[in-house]
Parts: structure tokens; C-alpha cells; sequence
């Protein structure tokens, strides 16, 4: 075993979790502080140093996140270790998190003394040899960014840097600023880039003046509704009693958005300080992390985070010797979106089912009837990385109303599909348009959902809404976790707003009336209009139906459920109303809308779409145009699918 | 003990009590379906919904109060909520009223559709209220099974067929069951449809009753 | 005699969680991860032994998705149902696939126990949507098809359907 930055540095140095030393996270990177020691002191620079570059000086970055693994980042992995065992070069090959730009997955970054590092994207096992070799003989030309520029290696100045990319220049990476540069598996790594530092602070200051920090920062919730982080936080500390608790809600649910997996994947570290400067401030003794089980990287790298923390004393008994105690458990989660709702997260962990009426609040009441605090991953970074760098850098970001910086995942109908942390109040159209690179070419934006399915769909014509709590809830949508789905021309509103609707009908926990049965006749009815069997009626009994789930809902899932059909009925009724008067779908997605015919011109008699179609209403002879008989068709769009010339057209 | 005004009414409950017992102090009542006291205080069915001076609506059963709360029990927003809500119930329960345990008894669902005007609910569920004999069975063509109920079953009271005077009810469930009761006792459709005439004839639905009732009555057991 | 061994799973599982209420989410996990899915047997035997009545162990396991009822095929089948994937299709291959295995609106598993197909939540995998994923059952492998159309559908459920034929013959699991 090497020694670690985290281990004694000679026999003067006391620290355990059992005796812990005050000092012992200053110490890391500026000690040793109790005692003078050359020898010492070069011992812990030089460590410094060969995390920051490698032990030889050449260290090979490989993201290994979940989303990164999907896209092949394992084989590559592997590729680069058999590549650096095959040519005998020392290298360190080094596991990232991932860098939020989920577009040029798989990455690998190469760095070098005396060489710019490199990132390549969208890299093959079968390209690693090349990149390797082409590296090592000094040719950047293929890569796809620069961290930096040296002037020694070939090609640099036909490669962009990293920070003149439109996606990476328009960024504020303030909680991701570690993601895809630290092993989220090293604590020793985290601490060696200013980590535990925020955690070291607090615990010099007294709770209250830490709820004041947070104050003055102007953090709110993360997690959707908005709530400012300090008063929950006050809630719970004026609450009486000594046995309080606090939640990690890691438990998310959201399709498209995966800002709080990536963030606890690529640097865990931060998100459990922010988790302890928490307790700290509401007086918890004990925490837990409420991860899905179906993220099974997420909850290890969580797990292996607070194993680490234990080890070195930063959780159990008088952390750091300020006489403060506290203890993390991981909790996985079976997984229902409905926990995303405090009181469900509450009932998972009791081990019931199902929200409950509020008041009373967690803060007040809340797991097993004591004072609880949930905060979401985002938000506990955002705790973390406030407390080591101090409000005011926090505050300088943001609106007036909503301070700092926010990351969203824009998915979809973009060319640059990514999680990108951005000042709350950045217009809608900056992050779709410039930093995700706007539609496909050919493509045109119609809608933009925000905010998963409780959020709302916001049209083209109001892309210029900066993104905040206030103005996007006028607007119809809501910030939510912060997922953005770009829409595209191709997609019918009517049909997104049904997907959703699915969503929420498959997740309402059947507690309360107007979610269980009022969703599922919202879904009902939207099902008629995309068959073509609608009525103007029913649009209006959509608007009242919606209307009244949204205010007498128990939770906030069903207070929010009806969003997206009530926003794309505000802004996109020319669609609905082609729905159900012309029955024409004008995107021509809804399949029973649509007419499917054979062009003549094109097709070239091959019997694929014959062979495909479920009701056999394709005839034709081989090698002649084949006809589709209207009677006979179902709309299943089979034929459209598999034809490999694109004979088959809609009308 | 905490002030509390419900209707501008001002009310002193203890500490930890509920709005519903605010208000029931107060000399005013809220509809309650799931509440039990002291059995059952999940707040599922809504049906309590009252508005707050805020503009929000929150279940009365399930809600405490706080100094200076003030709650309106009976305003535009609740009643159309309470109506919307108790149709949402509606939709899905089997009206099947004929063969119901709680035939001659009470039935909270019935008084309170019938209190907030909520079609759904067919004469036949009142009528064997009253202890009558069903005129189906006499293959008589009585409009009981496809009517807004709420009057109490006068007609039938009487011996005489229900004549629709209080409309149709034209949610599909329940007109699928008449179209199958009708079959049931061998009543010939027309004699219904000519009976329909009377109240319904220029009904905007007449058209969308009359095939579903066609298409049940002669499709058998299709759906 | 399995039956027997169900009990001594279970009791060892509720021992080590002193049969708390608290840890029901985490011995339905357990059980799960031993059978691949929650036998009925099984909860029998944990409501006998925690005390929790039965009714309740079977809400918590009918509450989350992660709990099955029913044993699953030999390789899962996971298509994605996140937002993106659906804009790109990914409910056509569903229905495609359960169409091919000749599967009911209820039915998930084939009959012969080879593949079961399943809607799931996101992957965050979405810049190659539309995205089937396909574990086994003993979570060993993981497969990941990005960009998939109906054919590629077909072909995957085919694919793996005959690999799992193979397994079931040869390995004898």
C-alpha cells in the first residue's frame, strides 16, 4: 500500500476516528500543523502532486458513470489498460465520474507533462490503440477539446479548448465542478481538490450561524418545489427534543432527469459533507441515504463514500473533535415516484406504503414522529460547495428571487443531449439552443417540457422565459428537478401530454380520489382524441377535471399531475382542436389519425411491408408497387416502419 | 384553546383539533365519506375539501387548525369541487343498485349525489327505497334505470312507470346495465324510446343514448 | 422439502433484521435477490415470523416496482420509458415484442419461461434513445441496444430468446 494523504505522516500525528484531531482537514493539504517537519512536509506535496498528474506523469481519465458505461466506457476501459500493459508504458489509468456532456460518451482524456490534455470523444475500443500512439507522438489533431494549450504538440490549434465550447463556455460548473475530474471512489482525491473543507468550517461556527450562511446564500430546494433550504432547516432545529433526523432523497424518479444520479456517481464525496454540515446545523445524530435499488452504481458509490468518511472520522462519534455525533445508514429504495413526496420517502423507510396529509410537516413531524429533514442530492452539494467557498460567490449567480446555480438535463429533440449546470434565470433558449445545440438539422422546437411529469410544456414562442421558480410557474410548467425534454415538430402535443399521463396513472399511489380515478379519465379521454373519437367536450372537461385534481389532490403528485395536459391545452389548442374537429393529427404521430399509403414512384416491390403487416392488408406482386387496402389497415404503422426504401408515406 | 372563523364565524377549539370539529362547533356541517373519528383520518376521498382564507383547498377531516384559520365551507370552489370529485366516485362504482346490501338502507353516496346535483345515479336506486316493486319485472317500459335520480321515486311510489322528467343519465356504464335490464325482462326497446320522447326530445345526446342502448340490447354481451 | 428451505431463507433473512418493521423494504429485497422474485410462500412465512400481517407485507410488495409476484424469464428484457425514448418509439418496440411472443396486456413472461419483457423507468441513457436493456435473471449479464426499431426488436427477442433455451438446456439452472 502507498501511503495516502489520508494516513499519518509520521508518528507525531495522532488522528483516529476514536482520538480525532480538530485540524486534521487542514492539515491534509497545508500540514502537518502540529508539528515542523520537512520531511513531512515534502511527503504530502509530493502525494499532491501525483494525484494532480499521475505517478509517471501520464495519467489516462475514464469516465465510469452509469450513463457512460451504457455508451461502452467498460471495453474502453479495458481497451486502455491492455494497450498501456501492451506497450510497456507507466501510466496511471484514472476512473472519472462523468463530465455532463452525455453527447460524446464514451470520453477518454489524456494528459501528459508537457502536453496539452485531451479529451477524445465518442471513443471505440478499437480507437484506443490510435489515440494512444497518435498521443504519445505528439499529434492532438483528433482530438475533440483541449483542457489546455502548451504549443509543443501537433495540431493544437486545430482543436478547440474546452472552455471555448459552446456547451462547456456558457456553463457554471459549481457543484459539478469535480465531475469527471475526481475518482468518485477516492476520498483522498476529493480532499486533495479542497474537499471536507465547507464541512471543517461549519463545525467552527455555531448551528445557528450555519442556517445563517444559508440564509444569506439564497439556496432553495433542488428538488422541485422551491422551499428555502435555511428556514426548513430553522423549522427543525427550534423543534424540541434531541432525536431529530435527516433524509438524503437520492430516490430519483423523474424520466429525463438524471442530475442527482450523475452528481452522486462522479463525486459522492461532496453530496455526504453536505449531508453532515446538514445535520450539524438541524442537530441530527442520524442520517440516511434513500437511493433506488436500480441504480445499483449510484447507491455503491454512495455506500463506499460513507465507508470512507467513517474510516477517517468524518462520521461517528465527535467528528473532529467538535463533540458533534452522526451517523449515515444507505436505505435502497424499491423505487415509486410517489416518494418523491416527503411523507412517501417517510412511510418507504418505516417500511409502509403511501404520502400522507400535510400538516404536519417533516420539519416538524416526520420520521417516526420526530422533527426530519429531506433534502435532494443537488441540494446537499450545493450546501457542501457553499460552505468551503462562502456564500457571496453563491449569491453573485442567479435572480433576485432564486440565488445560484442549477443543473438541467436537456434530453430529447437536441443535438447535444447532456446534464449542464447554468445560473438560475439563464433563458430557456440559451441552454436548449446554445450550449444543447438546438433541434437536428431540419428540425424545428415546438415545446419544451420542464419538469418531468409534474412539469408543463412551455412553447417556442416564450423560449426567452429565463429558468426560475417564479416565472416558469407562470408560465405553466415548474422548475422540478430540473429535466428538459426539447420537442420537436415531429412529435404531436397531444400525445406527449398523454405519455405523461401514463406516467403519473402508473405511479399514483390510489390513496386519494382525484389522482386515482380523475388521472386515469384524464388518460381516458386523451386516449379517445388520439383514436379520433374526441369531442369539444371533452376538452373542456379535460380543463375542469384537471383543475380540480390539481387542487384537491392529497399529495403533491397529484397536485401536479395534471400539468401537462393543462399546459399543452393552454398553448397548443389549434392541436387538440385538429384532433377532435378535423380528426387529422398534424404531426401525424397518432397512428390512428393517420393514412398510410405506398408511393408508386418509390417503392420497389420487395414484399417486406406484405410480410410485416399484422392485418395482411398489403397486397402486391414481387417486383411491382404493392397497395394498401384502407378496409383492411389498422394504423399499426408497421409497414412504414420496415420499409427500407421509405415507399410508405402518411397523410 | 385555538380561534378559528368558519363562515366569518368565530369558533374556540383546543389545541390539536381538526378543522371538521371546528366546524361542526360552529353549528355548520361538511360531507364526509372515509372519516371515521379515531378510526380512520387518511383524508382519501376528499369529499370534505373546505377552502382556506388563502385561496387553498384542504380536507377538513385531516387538516388542525391554527390561530386565526379561517375556513369557508360552502363556497363556489368547494361545492364545484365536491361535485367533481363525487362524479369521480361515481365513475368508478357499479351502480348496481338492485342488488346492493344497502338496498332499503342508507347510502351516503346517493344523499350526497343527490344533494350536489350529480347526474350518474339512476331512479332505480331510490325507488327500492321505498320498497317497491319493481315494474321491470311486470314488463312495463319504465324509465328508472336511464333517469337522474333525486325526486324520490314519486311515480313509482304510485304504481306508475317513470317517465324521465328529471333527464337522461348518459354515462355509458350505466346505460349498458339498462340496456341489459331491459333485455333481461323482455322489454322491447321502441316501447322505451317512444317513452324517452316525451321529456328527452330535444335532448343533445338522445342519439348517443340511443345506440348505446341499441348496441348493447342487440350486440348480446359485447362489452 | 423446498418448502422447508424457504423457511430457513426467510428465518435466516428475518434474523438478521431482528424482524423489524423498519427493514420489511430491505428482507423483501433480500428475498428477491435469493429467488429472482417474491414467492408467496416466502411472505407467508415473513408475516408468520415478523408479526407483520400479511396484508401488509403484500402492500409494501405490490407498492414498489422493484418486487415481483411472479417469477420472471431466464433473460428480462427492459425497455426504456423515459421521455426521450418514447418521443423516439420505444412503446412501438415494447408492443412489437410482446406482440411477437404472442404475450396478453397482462402477461409479461413467455411460456416457456425463456424472456420476460418489461416497461422500465429510465436509464439515462438517452442520448442513444430509443434504449432496450436486457439483464438475467441472476443479474449477472447486462446488455445495452441503443437505436432500436421494431426489426431490431424482433431480432433481440429472438436472440435472446434462443440464447436462453441454451442456457436452460445446458446449464441445467
Amino acid at each position: 500500500m502507498t501511503w495516502t494523504l489520508m494516513d499519518k505522516c509520521c508518528n507525531r500525528c495522532w488522528h483516529s476516528p476514536e482520538y480525532p484531531c480538530r485540524h486534521y482537514i487542514r492539515c491534509r493539504l497545508s500540514g502537518p500543523l502540529c508539528h515542523e517537519d520537512v520531511e513531512c512536509r515534502v511527503r504530502r506535496s509530493r502525494r499532491l502532486k501525483e494525484i494532480r498528474y499521475g505517478r509517471h506523469g501520464f495519467k489516462i481519465n475514464v469516465p465510469l458513470a452509469s450513463c457512460t458505461i451504457a455508451a461502452g466506457a467498460h471495453e474502453v476501459y479495458e481497451a486502455v489498460v491492455k494497450e498501456v500493459k501492451s506497450r510497456g508504458i507507466l501510466a496511471d489509468i484514472h476512473r472519472t465520474g462523468c463530465m455532463g456532456m452525455c453527447y460524446i460518451d464514451p470520453w477518454i482524456e489524456l494528459s501528459k507533462k508537457g502536453m496539452p490534455s485531451a479529451i477524445y470523444a465518442n471513443v471505440k475500443p478499437s480507437d484506443v490503440p490510435r489515440i494512444i500512439k497518435e498521443y504519445l507522438e505528439g499529434d492532438v489533431s483528433s482530438a475533440f477539446a483541449l483542457r489546455n494549450r502548451t504549443g509543443n504538440a501537433k495540431g493544437e490549434d486545430k482543436v478547440p479548448l474546452l472552455d471555448e465550447l459552446e456547451p462547456w463556455r456558457n456553463q457554471v460548473r459549481w457543484v459539478s465542478r469535480n465531475c469527471g475530474i475526481v475518482d468518485p471512489e477516492s476520498i483522498e482525491e476529493y480532499i486533495a481538490l479542497g474537499g471536507y473543507r465547507g464541512l471543517d468550517r461549519a463545525l467552527n461556527m455555531r448551528p445557528e450561524e450555519v442556517i445563517e450562511e444559508i440564509r444569506k446564500s439564497g439556496l432553495r430546494g433542488r428538488g422541485g418545489a422551491g422551499f428555502p433550504t435555511w428556514l426548513k432547516w430553522k423549522i427543525a432545529r427550534e423543534q424540541p427534543g434531541d432525536v431529530k433526523y435527516i433524509i438524503m432523497n437520492a430516490d430519483e424518479g423523474d424520466p429525463g432527469a438524471f442530475m442527482n444520479r450523475l452528481l452522486a456517481e462522479s463525486d459522492p464525496h461532496r453530496v455526504l459533507e453536505g449531508m453532515i454540515i446538514a445535520a450539524y446545523a438541524i442537530g441530527a445524530s442520524k442520517g440516511f441515504i434513500f437511493v433506488r435499488a436500480e441504480k445499483p452504481l449510484m447507491a455503491e458509490r454512495l455506500s463506499k463514500a460513507v465507508e470512507q468518511a467513517r474510516k477517517y472520522g468524518l462520521l461517528g462519534d465527535n467528528i473532529l473533535g467538535r463533540g458533534f455525533s452522526f451517523d449515515v445508514e444507505v436505505i435502497l429504495s424499491a423505487g415509486a415516484f410517489v416518494c418523491g413526496e416527503e411523507t412517501a420517502l417517510i412511510a418507504a423507510i418505516e417500511g409502509r406504503t403511501r404520502p400522507r396529509q400535510r400538516p404536519p410537516y417533516p420539519a416538524t413531524r416526520g420520521l417516526w414522529g420526530k422533527p426530519t429533514i429531506i433534502n435532494n442530492v443537488e441540494t446537499l452539494a450545493h450546501v457542501a460547495t457553499i460552505m468551503a467557498e462562502g456564500w457571496e460567490k453563491f449569491a453573485k449567480y442567479g435572480t433576485e428571487k432564486t440565488k445560484g446555480t442549477k443543473m438541467f438535463c436537456v434530453t430529447g429533440s437536441v443535438k447535444r443531449t447532456g446534464a449542464y449546470e447554468v445560473p438560475v434565470g439563464t433563458t430557456i433558449e440559451k441552454l436548449v439552443v446554445e450550449i444543447a445545440g438546438g433541434p437536428p438539422e431540419g428540425r424545428k422546437i415546438k415545446a419544451v417540457q420542464i419538469g418531468g411529469p409534474s412539469g408543463g410544456c412551455v412553447p417556442a414562442s416564450l423560449l426567452s422565459t429565463p429558468i426560475d421558480y417564479e416565472t416558469l410557474q407562470k408560465a405553466g410548467a415548474i422548475m422540478g428537478s430540473g429535466g428538459i425534454v426539447v420537442i420537436d415538430d415531429h412529435s404531436c402535443m397531444v400525445d406527449v401530454a398523454k405519455f405523461f399521463t401514463s406516467f403519473t396513472v402508473a405511479e399514483s399511489c390510489g390513496k386519494c380520489f382525484p389522482c386515482r380515478i380523475g388521472m386515469k379519465i384524464l388518460y381516458d379521454i386523451l386516449e379517445k382524441i388520439t383514436n379520433g373519437e374526441g369531442s369539444e367536450e371533452d376538452l373542456e372537461v379535460l380543463e375542469e377535471l384537471g383543475n380540480v385534481i390539481r387542487s384537491s389532490s392529497l399529495c403533491a403528485l397529484g397536485g401536479t399531475a395534471p400539468n401537462p395536459v393543462l399546459s399543452t391545452l393552454r398553448y397548443f389548442k389549434d392541436e387538440y382542436l385538429a384532433h377532435v374537429r378535423s380528426k387529422r393529427c398534424p404531426a401525424k404521430v397518432c397512428t390512428k389519425l393517420v393514412e398510410y399509403w405506398i408511393n408508386p414512384d418509390k417503392c420497389t416491390g420487395c414484399g417486406t411491408c406484405a410480410r410485416n403487416c399484422p392485418s395482411k392488408a398489403i397486397s402486391g406482386e414481387l417486383g411491382k408497387p404493392h397497395v394498401i387496402d384502407k378496409s383492411k389497415c389498422i394504423h399499426c404503422g408497421q409497414c412504414y416502419i420496415v420499409c427500407p426504401v421509405g415507399a410508405v408515406e402518411k397523410r | 384553546m385555538v380561534k378559528v372563523y368558519v363562515n366569518d364565524k368565530e369558533v374556540e377549539v383546543g389545541e390539536g383539533s381538526y378543522i371538521i370539529d371546528a366546524v361542526i362547533k360552529a353549528g355548520y356541517s361538511v360531507p364526509t365519506l372515509c372519516f371515521f373519528k379515531g378510526i380512520y383520518r387518511e383524508a382519501s376521498c376528499r369529499i370534505c375539501i373546505v377552502e382556506l382564507g388563502n385561496g387553498r383547498l384542504v380536507p377538513a377531516c385531516a387538516y388542525p387548525v391554527s390561530e386565526g384559520l379561517r375556513v369557508y365551507t360552502n363556497t363556489e370552489r368547494v361545492r364545484r369541487n365536491r361535485r367533481v370529485i363525487l362524479e369521480l366516485i361515481l365513475a368508478s362504482h357499479k351502480i348496481k343498485c338492485q342488488s346492493c346490501p344497502r338496498k332499503g338502507g342508507f347510502c351516503q353516496l346517493l344523499d350526497l349525489a343527490r344533494e350536489y346535483g350529480v347526474e350518474g345515479i339512476p331512479v332505480c336506486a331510490e325507488c327500492p327505497l321505498h320498497g317497491n316493486e319493481c315494474l321491470l319485472v311486470r314488463g312495463e317500459p319504465c324509465l328508472g334505470p336511464i333517469t337522474i335520480a333525486g325526486c324520490g321515486s314519486p311515480c313509482t311510489r304510485e304504481g306508475t312507470i317513470c317517465i324521465g322528467c328529471r333527464g337522461p343519465i348518459t354515462r355509458r356504464d350505466v346505460l349498458v346495465e339498462a340496456a341489459r335490464l331491459y333485455k333481461e325482462h323482455k322489454i322491447p326497446l321502441e316501447e322505451v324510446f317512444s317513452k324517452m320522447k316525451l321529456f328527452w326530445n330535444n335532448h343533445p345526446s338522445l342519439d348517443k343514448i340511443y345506440n348505446i342502448l341499441l348496441e348493447t340490447y342487440n350486440g348480446g354481451e359485447k362489452k | 422439502m423446498v418448502n422447508q428451505t424457504v423457511v430457513n431463507v426467510v428465518s435466516s433473512i428475518v434474523a438478521r433484521y431482528r424482524g423489524e418493521r423498519r427493514y420489511l423494504m430491505r428482507m423483501l429485497q433480500e428475498i428477491q435477490s435469493r429467488y429472482g422474485y417474491l414467492p408467496r410462500r416466502a411472505l407467508e412465512e415473513l408475516a408468520k415470523l415478523t408479526g407483520i400481517p400479511l396484508s401488509e407485507v403484500l402492500n409494501v410488495a405490490t407498492f414498489y416496482h422493484q418486487f415481483k409476484l411472479e417469477p420472471p424469464g431466464y433473460y428480462i428484457i427492459l425497455v426504456c420509458m423515459g421521455t426521450a425514448c418514447h418521443l423516439k418509439g420505444n412503446l412501438d418496440n415494447y408492443e412489437a415484442m410482446k406482440r411477437f411472443l404472442g404475450l396478453g396486456k397482462y402477461e409479461n413472461t413467455a411460456k416457456d419461461g425463456t424472456v420476460s419483457v418489461e416497461k422500465a423507468r429510465c436509464f439515462g441513457a438517452c442520448s442513444l434513445a430509443p434504449v432496450v436493456m436486457v439483464i438475467s435473471r441472476d443479474g449477472k449479464e447486462r446488455y445495452l441496444h441503443g437505436h432500436v426499431t421494431i426489426r431490431d426488436a424482433r431480432r433481440i427477442v429472438a436472440k435472446y430468446r434462443s440464447l436462453a433455451l441454451k442456457k436452460i438446456k445446458g446449464g441445467g439452472s
